[in-house]
């Protein structure tokens, strides 16, 4: 699967199927500071992801 | 390879697809309730901290960053059914280049949506200088200076515009950040200092609806309604003792979720206790009249050069 990290940077990561909270702890990210979107849907945490599914991590926090 | 459907977790009020998983309750909620439960938390809390907005005008503080587009976008909702309600944005540029040209764009444009009367004002109008200028060589205070001129300017601007309160945006996430980051500094006064708004009598009351929000609940609100697109970060957003703060505590909420919130809750219980007893209410800056817990109050410090002098400029 194609994930776009915080920032805008692309990774690949081959996985058949995965939840996404294991996705994003490969990926040092911490759950509670992202969004993340499953071929353009808002998905909670404990769906899966896999195949060729695009993966965007969008961040939650901006300010100082 | 599509995942297969079977992976779809299912809101816990209704069967429709399910966006969030409230780590705290366990629950999921859809595009739909989150926004309904979103919505009803900040009436519950205004309602709570004893603030009614009928025939008041409010100030509306609103960088253009989500959570005050948010907060407009709410109180423009409860405008619609209360009597009297009258609501104006402020928006401050601290003048932060890279930064603040696209989140005041933001601001200019929701306000236009909600057709909400709208009052910019810049550091270097109201001070003299941009923050940018102002914290050169000591980058790394530019968060607390900001923080104290910012207020400053609020309440001038809110002031000037008639308003008899200031809404903030502040979620759950700063509140819990605010709190950590008074125990890491021994800030006693702020310790002891009641978080969820204060009405200070003489002075102009200030209300945060948000409070009780999850920064993630802003976030993905803002996105279900269309308020919410990525924003550049504040390039000072890494020196502050907050970005720490918040690293900290996202790790701790991640594995017990509903830390933000005790440790916000644990902060207001304290505060109840020591009101009155060891805290004084703030009394009025020599200087400009503003509320301050010593003689002199922070921007006025800071402004005569008595809080974070710099070494630089010829």
């Amino acid at each position: 699967m194609r994930v776009q990290l915080p920032g805008g940077t692309l990774r690949t990561v081959e996985a058949e199927v995965m939840p996404v909270e294991e996705l994003l702890a490969l990926l040092g990210v911490n759950p509670v500071e992202v969004i993340v979107t499953r071929n353009g849907m808002l998905v909670p945490e404990d769906a899966t992801a896999g195949g060729d599914d695009e993966i965007r991590l969008v961040r939650i926090s901006h300010g100082g | 390879m599509p995942v297969p459907a079977r992976d779809r977790a299912t809101c816990s009020r209704c069967r429709k697809a399910a966006v969030y998983l409230q780590r705290a309750t366990g629950r999921h909620l859809c595009a739909g309730h989150l926004g309904e439960e979103v919505e009803a938390r900040v009436r519950n809390t205004l309602a709570d901290d004893g603030i009614s907005l009928a025939g008041s005008r409010v100030a509306v503080a609103l960088s253009g960053g989500k959570d005050s587009t948010v907060l407009l976008s709410l109180l423009h909702g409860i405008a619609r059914e209360t009597r009297d309600l009258d609501l104006v944005a402020v928006t401050v540029d601290e003048g932060i280049s890279g930064y603040r040209e696209e989140t005041l764009r933001a601001a200019a444009a929701v306000t236009a949506r909600f057709r909400i009367p709208h009052r910019t004002a810049s550091f270097a109008e109201l001070f003299g200088e941009s923050l940018d200028r102002r914290v050169e060589g000591q980058e790394s205070r530019a968060c607390s200076l900001c923080g104290i001129l910012r207020r400053k300017a609020l309440a001038v601007l809110a002031r000037e515009e008639g308003a008899d309160r200031i809404a903030t945006g502040h979620n759950l996430d700063d509140e819990a950040q605010s709190v950590l980051m008074n125990w890491l500094r021994g800030d006693r006064d702020r310790i002891l200092r009641d978080p969820r708004h204060h009405d200070g009598g003489e002075f102009m009351g200030r209300c945060k609806p948000l409070r009780r929000i999850p920064e993630k609940e802003v976030a993905l609100y803002g996105m279900i309604r269309g308020l919410f697109s990525p924003m550049p970060e504040c390039p000072y957003r890494q020196t502050a003792l907050r970005g720490e703060a918040r690293a900290m505590l996202n790790a701790v909420e991640q594995r017990y979720p509903g830390t933000l919130e005790r440790v916000v809750e644990g902060q207001c219980r304290l505060a109840r206790m020591a009101a009155g007893r060891i805290l004084s209410p703030p009394g009025r800056c020599e200087r400009c009249g503003d509320p301050a817990s010593g003689r002199i109050c922070q921007a006025c410090r800071v402004l005569e050069g008595e809080l974070f002098r710099t070494a630089r400029r010829p």
